[in-house]
């Protein structure tokens, strides 16, 4: 009982011990909102990398792209059903893009999608600007330019088509809930604030010819400012863009002069990887196909090349584990080969045979694993400074000792063990772990709760006090989720290091010969 | 009849280079309810053989039996849970722990014996016993009070109710009026007295004569060895 008695009395009576609690406390409390901020980091690049990708990926990583991914995608389909959900092609190529207002030119990654099938696979459709306030009036097709009118109230207006979508957005909105796309629009031409649109007095309507749509990442043409709002005056719903195409042969050559087309930019794509959104355009995957002739074209012979693609994405059924399944997709597109063998050309052949399965995973394994490595750093760094948590407990924990040298020899002069008052200490040590692990967890998992407002406060007496802006960093807010297991593992080394910082001073305790020290007064 | 017996014991300390011998060959018997005075001059073992018949010290050499075992033939654990049930040290500077009030410290030999779960029950009942001893010294409306804020007198009274608290076969007294004026080194005799004739066994140490002829027996000790 003495053990208990002793070790909540010191820690009442001792205010050195304070300086161990704090130092537990704010060590934790620190670990607690570096980690989980890494941690918030790190889920929100792999969502949205595997929102971007799909599950699994198949290409052969060239510009050319690789034949008979349609064949494939239906062999897969019939093999696979229970799991394979759907499965999109996608060209990648890179091209130029004119700037409506200034005619400057910008090189881009231009991406061919299938609008609707690739939104099946990933979140793409979640990334859109006009598709979530308008919602459904965003496609790759042929489209004219929308323009505001005025009604019989002198009121801006959208085409009726637009009208009834914001209608349906309004209705569906859910306003108790942040949302993100409220940074994508600071200024606003549009009836409803929601974008830019071109405005007139008159009726409201849909103009000039009609050219295919255009999809730009938000950041090829927005700016974006310190308070991480975008300025979107610089291109309206429907503007007309000029892009650049470079077509390749399936050998890699320039297939002939370069193809500029005008298009139309129906609307803006934020996915929240700037590595992306600063350079990606998406156009039709046919379309794009045809002006990169990798669609099938006419041999002197008469027969027809084979439709080439740089990529099938794969999104999987509920259920079902990429991991698990991407091994079987590689075997799948093995005995796929073999169904083609002889029907292939020597160029197509070669084109194939580089062909890999992979998962977004893997795919995205470098920057992941960057960010992983820094969290095993941080992690490193955190162990030092539990170290110094550990020599700083047991510094006071040593003064305590020295301290307490007589009260030590009385009580062992009452028959108490050496290991009793070992356990003294060594329990006073867990109690201030215990004690300072709590305080921190409280902190850490509130400062983390507040993160973004208490920024936003330091931000708002010092500018120079905004460490997460958002015009450097992918994500608006500063991410972060606190996991379980790592406030019980914060938790659980706290207590670990304040025991053993106690232990060596415990045993000094333990070790105490008390005749001598009760010799004298 | 025998309740202490220290054999032949020898105990040297190191001072410096070289080893100084305090306790040459030491034999002593102490029976069972006595008061037994050791004396001699400052420096001369008395201490030490106090601390070695209570367990708290260790000889080089020789034996102590207690109550017919051998005291350093047991265990270390063993002899620690001895030393809280069987043997009572009063010192001569108190050696209270600050941090606590008296009844605390009287209560502190209760706790060191007993386990968490059995203090939970017994907890009232070693109240009362701590209280009942206290009123026994005299100190009935001191039980809230730090050491710090008693006489040394006082002091003396609170380490002889905790020495008493758990009701040990063995006293042992080093110098317990050492440290205090006539009038209350005469108090703290009186109450040792008071607790022999009621059977409490106790050692006593002390140089001064006057002191030690209050006890039942004298033994002197002269160059490490009692005198004949």
């Amino acid at each position: 009982m003495y053990k208990l008695f002793l070790t909540f009395r010191y820690l009442i009576s001792k205010w050195v011990a304070v300086f161990s609690i704090l130092s537990v406390w704010l060590c934790v409390a620190m670990v607690l909102i570096v980690f989980s901020v890494m941690d918030g980091f790190l889920d929100n690049i792999k969502q949205h990398s595997r929102g971007l990708l799909g599950d699994i990926i198949i290409d052969n990583s060239t510009l050319q792209g690789f034949p008979y991914y349609d064949d494939f995608s239906i062999y897969l389909k019939e093999k696979m059903p229970a799991e394979i959900d759907v499965v999109t092609p996608v060209i990648y190529s890179y091209g130029i893009m004119r700037e409506p207002l200034t005619s400057f030119t910008k090189p881009v990654r231009i991406v061919g999608i299938d609008f609707d099938s690739y939104c099946g696979v990933n979140s793409f459709r979640e990334s859109l600007y006009y598709d979530r306030y308008y919602p459904d009036t965003t496609s790759l097709g042929f489209a004219q330019l929308p323009v505001a009118g005025v009604d019989e109230q002198d009121k801006p207006i959208l085409p009726p088509k637009l009208e009834k979508a914001h209608q349906s957005y309004l209705n569906d909105r859910d306003e108790d809930k942040f949302d993100e796309t409220d940074f994508y629009g600071k200024t606003f031409s549009s009836p409803h604030g929601f974008g830019e649109y071109v405005q007139r007095f008159g009726q409201p309507s849909f103009e000039g010819n009609p050219l295919p749509g255009i999809i730009i990442g938000t950041d090829v043409f927005f700016h974006r400012d310190k308070e991480g709002f975008y300025d979107r005056q610089v291109l309206n719903r429907g503007a007309e863009i000029v892009l650049t195409i470079l077509p390749l042969t399936s050998r890699g050559t320039i297939a002939e002069n370069p193809i500029p087309v005008a298009m139309r930019a129906v609307d803006d794509s934020r996915t929240k990887v700037y590595e992306i959104d600063k350079i990606c355009v998406y156009v039709d995957f046919k379309l794009f196909q045809e002006y990169l002739s990798m669609g099938p074209l006419e041999r002197v012979d008469g027969t027809y090349t084979q439709p080439r693609a740089s990529q099938l994405l794969v999104s999987l059924k509920e259920g079902n584990d990429y991991n698990a399944v991407a091994p079987r997709v590689e075997a799948l597109w093995k005995e796929f080969l073999v169904t083609l063998y002889g029907s292939v050309t020597p160029k197509d052949a070669d084109l194939l045979t580089r062909v890999g399965v992979d998962t977004w995973e893997t795919r995205q394994q470098a920057f992941i694993q960057a960010v992983e490595k820094e969290k095993v750093l941080v992690t490193i760094l955190f162990a030092i400074i539990s170290i110094v948590a550990i020599v700083l407990i047991g510094v006071v924990f040593y003064m305590i000792v020295l301290q307490k040298t007589r009260d030590i020899g009385i009580i062992k002069s009452l028959g108490a063990t050496s290991l009793g008052v070992a356990m003294i200490f060594i329990m006073y040590g867990a109690i201030i772990g215990v004690i300072g692990g709590i305080l921190g967890i409280l902190t850490g998992t509130t400062v983390v709760a507040n993160i973004n407002e208490i920024q936003a406060w330091l931000a708002s007496r010092n500018p120079n006090l905004q460490v997460w802006s958002p015009e450097v960093y992918t994500f608006d807010r500063i991410p972060s989720v606190v996991k379980p297991t790592v406030i019980f593992a914060v938790f659980g080394m706290a207590v670990l290091t304040s025991t053993l910082g106690a232990l060596v001073p415990a045993m000094k305790a333990a070790w105490v010969w008390p005749v001598k020290t009760l010799r004298y007064e | 009849m025998v309740l202490a017996k220290a054999t032949k014991i020898h105990k040297s300390y190191p001072l410096g280079k070289t080893r100084v011998s305090v306790l040459r060959g030491v034999n002593l018997e102490v029976r069972k309810g006595e008061m037994l005075a050791v004396t001699g001059s400052s420096g001369c073992g008395k201490s030490t053989l106090l601390h070695i018949l209570g367990a708290l010290d260790a000889p080089d050499q020789g034996t102590v039996s207690f109550a017919g075992e051998d005291l350093f033939a047991q265990k270390t654990w063993k002899r620690d849970a001895i030393r809280n049930r069987d043997v009572g040290f009063v010192f001569q500077f108190y050696h209270l722990l600050p941090e606590f009030n008296v009844l605390e410290n009287v209560l502190m030999p209760r706790m060191v014996g007993t386990p968490v779960l059995s203090w939970i029950s017994s907890r009232k009942t070693a109240k009362a016993r701590a209280a009942e001893i206290l009123e026994l010294v005299g100190l009935k409306d001191r039980f809230n009070h730090r050491p710090k804020e008693l006489s040394g007198g006082e002091r003396q009274r609170v380490a002889i109710a905790r020495a008493i608290v758990n009701e040990p076969r063995f006293l042992l007294a080093d110098e317990p009026t050492g440290n205090l004026d006539a009038k209350m080194g005469k108090g703290i005799m009186d109450c040792l007295r008071g607790l022999n004739q009621n059977g409490q066994t106790i050692v006593l140490v002390t140089h001064d004569p006057l002191i030690a002829q209050q006890a039942d027996r004298q033994v002197r000790l002269v160059d490490g060895r009692i005198e004949a």
